[in-house]
């Protein structure tokens, strides 16, 4: 195996003169090399792939890389949001323009809803963009036989990275097996090969042998996606009564090069009234891809920075001011619940009004905030053997993206079966096993598991047919369970499980199933409370609690799916507090591509956090992935505010933002 | 990264003669900063010169002091007895920077002499005035974490150095060996502020010299103050620190009611660090407590008098408010007053 490496633009838009090779094929231990783009091309971003070497050590692959010669004719850049909605000025492409239409809907009578307004609250509400930083980065081995391809890949979606493979190499999708065993992270950026594992198969084809392409931390932050930015000039209005009458919402935002950054808008509340119109501005920074609940952190915290604001106004709690505009309790639709049980488990009835009256430079504060999600099934397929010396296998083309995936394809088959969980082999991430869909939107335990139920229930069938004329019943009169098959009503009459699957023959029980309705359902609700300190004299944060109450349906394992809320919440602290992708603003160059200046929590960061999951075995299996990532920052942001008193409509809470509000809500007010 | 030859010498001269090539020789502690700036291509020495194996001790010196040899563990500084009881705040500085595993591996000599870490020097999209460039990219650009004190250019770096801080604050002599034999320098005259002519360092060190040993003279009859602001609590360099170290009059000042303490201050010092070039003694502040009685009120005091010298660039005044803090809080400590 040899060691790829991509050659990228340190401009963020320029057009390519020329590309020279010559001086990396000679270099040593140099096997391949290729031009990725050509003379002409126009390169969009800082990071934009233009060449590619692959060379016997990482090493050399890398001094290879700098030897390849691209002249480039920098281009004007559009670094910002701001810059790209300049009439004048710099374009980020010599063919496309800056901006393009966005979302826009309408409903009810905004005219009429503002009339009905005994306040109203116009402010400018923000957020900015991070990246993934998956702790395992992108890339790929790529290895040749003849004219099929096995790619390992830190993918999402196997079956979907295979598709991308065939299609953009011009193979057949039957000659690509893609393999993702374990994989060290996935929030919404990895499901395509990408360039990296296009040009990762390129290099391996032309090299002749095996390639290992990784991308550095430094490309990760550059060129494979991030959550684009949000804002919203947002007018809105509440009655004398504290119920919402109207929403006026203007909003944009970035999702770099060519990329949307739509978001919902206004989030979960009820406003009857209601109008938003988008736009979308492209910058020449690298491509947006979905990211941990795609739009719902941006459209959370403009929508409940605004709620807290217009609860002041009507001077209404906060928790009552949404119990009174949040949808009505539904299996999906918990809220209600969430605020009132979540409150008395958080103690908020200790929370002071706006601004900590407490003396010294140390306040605190709290906030709340809520959040929907989707997380439905869909059609997975499965595979069961049973072997005659009772084994079992089961199969499905998933992958497990640290989820805890392979840990319920296992639960699921053993308990169905009646077996302990490690009397059960699961076999995922690989092409060559029954199709199921990418892993993103939250819905890999909810199309997963009940194909796994459904063919572990045809495999059972099966096996009870074997068994049944031995114990002289019919087989719907057997049942599994402790290790056993036995008479239902009479449990000493049975088998143990081995002995039972000895009457399965030379021919293992081999049986297929899929998703099917019934065993899952869509919607989950959650909402968070935080509590914060803020040091007024350094504008520092600190995190002292977090309570996140939070539905998934059926439960399958707890361990899991409080895993994917901890790590939901941990995500939305960085949101909250550190994470900001940086661009030089004169050479739209990135300043903090790394983990030194591109900050992320470390343990002392990160304060108790409280997981409350409200099983509901009745709606089946929904997926948790992604929520409980959506109102955590909002609820931080809202606590901020309650402690100081000071409004901070933007993210992330820099101690320069802190101290700027303070310093302009004491010279007048925030408000 | 690009090849290099690896010299570990057994002494002082050996190292100092390993130094000296028709390439580029640069030395390694803890390897810390050097390697990511070999792996980003920042720097490309052709030859590197281990100094892990030289003194790694902290010794008392016969004055009362401590000699402290540059392979020393900033872990073993924090936690060195004598370097506790004595110097206070070093233990204090020695213990907030990195993590475990950078205290664990970075060395007294590596802190002090390491590279800035501003975000232009550290991208090799930038070639400023630090890499032989003609420009600061921070004037005009992302300026957030750059100097508040001492701006006249031609660059805005803050000294990335936490124990420099406090060896500066109690009066701290750094011993240099040179192909001409050795020298011992006061810790203030070690960093010297940019000019065009040296802004391709931070400090006095010549090519071919390395940084042996810090010796701390004898406290003597002080109060020691130490505050750190980092925006993370985890692993991040500070916005804004400071160490005050007081002279009292009288011996061991005796409490007086309400937390103040009953002697004042002689003359004090104190220096900020990541607010400039080079670990900031500020003047005005020990101007400001010198004479005064120790306690809240005099600590607000040297605050305000601390940033009265400072100008911001255009992304960074907030850093003001924080180093304002930082010396109040520290002055606090110093007094035994609670801070937050």
């Amino acid at each position: 195996m040899i060691y790829g490496k991509i050659v990228r633009s340190p401009y963020p838009h320029a057009k390519v003169v020329s590309i020279d090779l010559s001086a990396a094929e000679k270099a040593p231990g140099v096997k391949a090399t290729l031009a990725y783009m050509k003379a002409g091309d126009e390169v969009h971003y800082q990071g934009d792939p233009v060449a590619a070497v692959a060379a016997d050590t990482e090493e050399r692959a890398r001094d290879a890389a700098r030897l390849i010669r691209v002249r480039y004719e920098a281009l004007p850049q559009v670094s910002s949001e701001a810059q790209g909605m300049q009439l004048i000025g710099p374009r980020w492409s010599t063919t496309q323009p800056n901006t393009r239409a966005g979302q826009r809907a309408e409903t009810g009578d905004l005219d009429a809803g503002f009339k009905q307004a005994a306040h109203i609250v116009e402010q400018t509400y923000s957020t900015h963009i991070i990246t993934h930083v998956c702790l395992e980065t992108h890339g790929a081995v790529c290895e040749w036989d003849g004219d099929k391809l096995t790619a390992w890949v830190s993918t999402q979606g196997v079956h979907q990275c295979a598709q991308g493979y065939a299609q953009a190499l011009g193979i057949p999708q039957t000659n690509v097996r893609v393999i993702t065993q374990y994989m060290g992270g996935g929030f919404g950026s990895k499901f395509a090969p990408d360039s990296q594992g296009i040009i990762c198969a390129k290099l391996a084809k032309a090299a002749g042998v095996p390639v290992k392409l990784m991308l550095d931390r430094k490309e990760e932050h550059l060129d494979t996606g991030n959550r684009p930015s949000a804002f919203a000039k947002i007018k809105a209005g509440v009655s004398s009564d504290g119920k919402l009458t109207a929403f006026d919402g203007t909003s944009w935002g970035t999702g770099g090069a060519g990329a949307s950054s739509g978001f919902p808008l206004p989030y979960l509340y009820q406003f009857p009234n209601r109008k938003r119109v988008h736009t979308d501005v492209y910058i020449n920074a690298g491509q947006q891809r979905a990211m941990r609940a795609p739009g719902h952190p941006q459209g959370c915290f403009l929508t409940e920075i605004l709620m807290d604001e217009l609860a002041d106004r009507v001077k209404m709690d906060p928790v009552e001011f949404r119990i009174k505009n949040a949808p009505p309790l539904a299996p999906n639709a918990q809220w209600v619940k969430y605020f009132a049980e979540g409150a008395k488990r958080f103690g908020w009835d200790k929370r002071h009004a706006t601004g900590d009256p407490t003396p010294g430079p140390i306040k605190t504060g709290m906030g709340v905030s809520a959040h929907l999600w989707g997380g439905a099934g869909r059609g997975s397929t499965a595979h069961v053997d049973i072997m005659s010396d009772g084994s079992v296998v089961v199969k499905c083309g998933t992958q497990d993206l640290g989820t805890g995936t392979r840990t319920l394809v296992a639960i699921v088959a053993a308990e169905t079966f009646g077996l302990p969980v490690s009397g059960v082999k699961p076999e995922i991430g690989d092409t060559l096993y029954p199709f199921s869909g990418g892993s993103g939107g939250s819905t890999t335990a909810a199309s997963v598991t009940p194909a796994i139920r459904v063919t572990s229930l045809n495999a059972l069938d099966a096996l009870f047919a074997k068994v049944a004329p031995t114990l002289g019943v019919t087989p719907d009169q057997l049942a599994a369970e402790g290790g056993r098959i036995f008479v239902k009503g009479n449990s000493s009459k049975g088998l143990s499980w081995k002995d039972a699957c000895k009457l399965i023959g030379t021919e293992p029980i081999s049986v297929d199933g899929k998703w099917e309705d019934g065993l899952s359902s869509s919607g989950t609700s959650g909402v968070q409370f935080a509590e914060v300190e803020v040091d007024i004299e350094t504008g520092i944060v600190r995190i002292k609690r977090i309570l996140a109450m939070q539905d998934c349906g059926l439960i399958v394992d707890k361990l899991t799916a409080e895993s994917q809320a901890y790590g939901g919440v941990v995500a939305a602290i960085n949101f909250a507090l550190f994470e900001d992708r940086i661009l030089d603003r004169v050479t739209g160059q990135m300043v903090n591509p790394n983990m030194e200046w591109y900050l992320l929590a470390g343990m002392s960061d990160i304060p108790k956090i409280d997981i409350v999951l409200n099983n509901m075995p009745e709606r089946g299996v929904i997926g948790i992935g992604e929520p409980p990532t959506v109102s955590t920052a909002s609820a931080i942001a809202n606590a901020v505010r309650n402690a100081t008193g000071a409004t901070i409509r933007s993210l992330p809470l820099h101690p320069h933002k802190v101290l700027a509000a303070i310093e302009q809500e004491r010279a007048g007010g925030t408000n | 990264m690009k090849a290099f030859a690896y010299v570990n010498p057994t002494s002082e001269k050996e190292a100092v003669a390993a130094l000296k090539t028709d390439g580029i020789a640069m030395v390694i502690g803890g390897g810390q900063d050097l390697l990511s700036r070999m792996k980003d291509y920042i720097d490309s020495p052709d030859r590197v010169v281990n100094v892990k194996g030289l003194d790694a001790t902290v010794t008392a010196t016969s004055d009362g002091g401590v000699k402290i040899g540059s392979a020393v563990k900033i872990v073993d500084l924090a936690e060195h007895a004598a370097v506790m009881s004595l110097y206070p705040s070093v233990a204090a500085a020695a213990i907030e920077v990195g993590t475990p595993q950078i205290r664990n591996q970075g060395t007294v000599g590596g802190n002090i002499n390491q590279r800035p870490r501003c975000w232009y020097f550290r991208n090799e999209e930038f070639v400023c005035y630090k890499k032989g460039g003609s420009r600061c990219f921070a004037v005009n650009g992302e300026n957030q974490y750059h100097a508040i004190f001492g701006n006249d250019g031609p660059s805005h770096i803050v000294h990335p150095s936490s124990l420099a801080v406090p060896f500066v604050a109690y009066g701290a002599k750094f011993r240099v060996l040179g192909p001409n034999g050795e020298r011992e320098i006061a810790a203030a005259d070690y960093f010297t502020m940019p000019t065009l002519a040296n802004v391709l360092k931070e400090n006095v060190l010549d090519d071919e010299d390395i940084l042996t040993h810090v010796i701390l003279p004898a406290p003597g009859n002080v109060k020691h103050g130490h505050y750190e602001v980092r925006y993370k609590q985890s692993h991040d360099w500070p916005l804004a620190f400071t160490t005050v170290v007081l002279v009292m009059n009288g011996v061991n000042g005796t409490s007086g009611a309400n937390g103040t303490s009953g002697s004042t201050i002689r003359s004090a010092r104190v220096v900020l660090g990541a607010v400039a070039p080079v670990p900031w003694r500020s003047r005005p502040a020990e101007d400001a407590l010198a004479g005064k009685a120790l306690n809240e009120a005099t600590a607000a005091l040297a605050g305000e008098a601390a940033i009265s010298e400072a100008k911001p660039m255009s992304g960074n005044a907030y850093k003001i408010q924080i180093a304002k803090t930082a010396v109040k809080r520290a002055v606090m400590r110093a007094a035994g007053i609670k801070t937050v």
